[in-house]
């Protein structure tokens, strides 16, 4: 498993935990103390970003921002990206 | 005449009941016979509180919380983990239709506005304090009150804590802050940032007095009377199902 933690300057706290399988994300699991509305959205987000080949991670986290109706406070669509990032790097 | 809003005033109960509470009034409130209504309560046994997108073991400390009989419940609620000590604390909620003519739609307002019903509460105890977004009231530069919200059923569900006289060092061996050791140092830095009606006035702020402050501030802040009431037969009967929900090892271990 790798993970990671990110904490957004003047925002909130994100922590990611994942693993790779073949080039691609499996068992993504986003933690924190953000807002996220509506709250269900996050496990929409963690199916979205299963099976993700690795190299698609920006486009599919912005394209899923795109096109759900969320509202953030205290992270930004980006933050989730760089979050996982960091686990990928762990 | 003025609008009466529903209080339901300083239930004491356990974690999953009063989280059930919260939520079988929002499911209630558009459905059936359940007005607007603010709730003032306090936790027993004392609980942590974590939110919804938390996750437990990376937050709390079981064991501790085993050992000193605090409760553990994951809210439906976004934002970090409170420490609800029975002794030092104060809860409140409010439910009100995301259409209500004195709810605004946009969400960082109505955090303003309801967390501006508490913060003219603490005015009313002597106390200095302001609205700091997204989430936090602060007297003096230290966080005072916490506060969450969800948009759910078409309704505005927001409950946030008042601390009245917490134990800190209780709060830190419930609570994982990083992996850092419970030091006097710590605490020291805590009591930095975080601060309660005791320290801050300098004197013992009872239940009731603070009590009565609050629901001063709301029905001020909302322009309406506050009105004793009780759960209605349909909201109890909600709160029954729903507390299995918040009890189980499902619901509070899921992430």
């Amino acid at each position: 498993m790798k993970r990671a933690e990110y904490k957004v300057p003047g925002g909130k706290l994100l922590a990611a935990e994942l693993a790779v399988e073949g080039g691609r994300l499996a068992g993504v699991k986003i933690t924190g103390d953000f807002f996220m509305h509506p709250e269900a959205t996050i496990i929409d987000l963690e199916k979205t970003l299963c099976d993700t080949p690795v190299e698609n991670l920006d486009d599919t986290v912005n394209r899923f921002f795109r096109e759900n109706d969320v509202t953030l406070f205290g992270v930004e669509a980006r933050d989730f990206v760089r979050v996982v990032r960091l686990a990928l790097e762990s | 005449m003025k609008e009466t809003w529903r209080l339901i005033d300083m239930r004491i109960e356990d974690a999953p009941t009063q989280m059930a509470i919260d939520e079988a009034i929002a499911m209630a409130r558009l459905k059936e016979d359940t007005p607007n209504t603010v709730r003032l309560y306090r936790w027993n046994p004392s609980a942590v509180s974590i939110g919804y997108f938390q996750g437990v073991e990376k937050e709390v400390n079981l064991p501790a919380c085993e050992k000193y009989g605090v409760d553990v419940i994951r809210r439906i609620t976004g934002g970090g983990a409170v420490y609800h000590d029975y002794n030092g604390e104060i809860t409140y909620s409010l439910v009100a239709p995301e259409a209500d003519p004195k709810m605004p739609a946009d969400i960082l307002e109505s955090y303003e506005l309801i967390c501006g019903a508490i913060v003219n509460g603490l005015t009313g105890l002597g106390v200095d304090a302001e609205f700091k977004p997204v989430n936090d009231i602060v007297a003096g530069g230290k966080k005072i009150s916490g506060n969450a919200q969800t948009r759910r059923h078409g309704v505005v569900l927001q409950h946030g804590t008042v601390l009245v006289d917490s134990d800190i060092r209780r709060m830190f061996q419930v609570l994982r802050v990083s992996d850092a050791k419970i030091s006097d140092k710590l605490i020291e830095a805590v009591e930095d940032r975080v601060t309660n009606l005791r320290r801050y006035l300098g004197r013992h702020v009872g239940f009731d007095e603070a009590r009565s402050a609050l629901i001063k501030g709301f029905e001020d802040t909302f322009d309406v009377a506050l009105e004793p009431g009780e759960l209605t037969g349909a909201e109890t009967l909600l709160v029954k199902r729903l507390h299995e929900k918040y009890s189980s090892r499902e619901w509070v271990f899921q992430r």
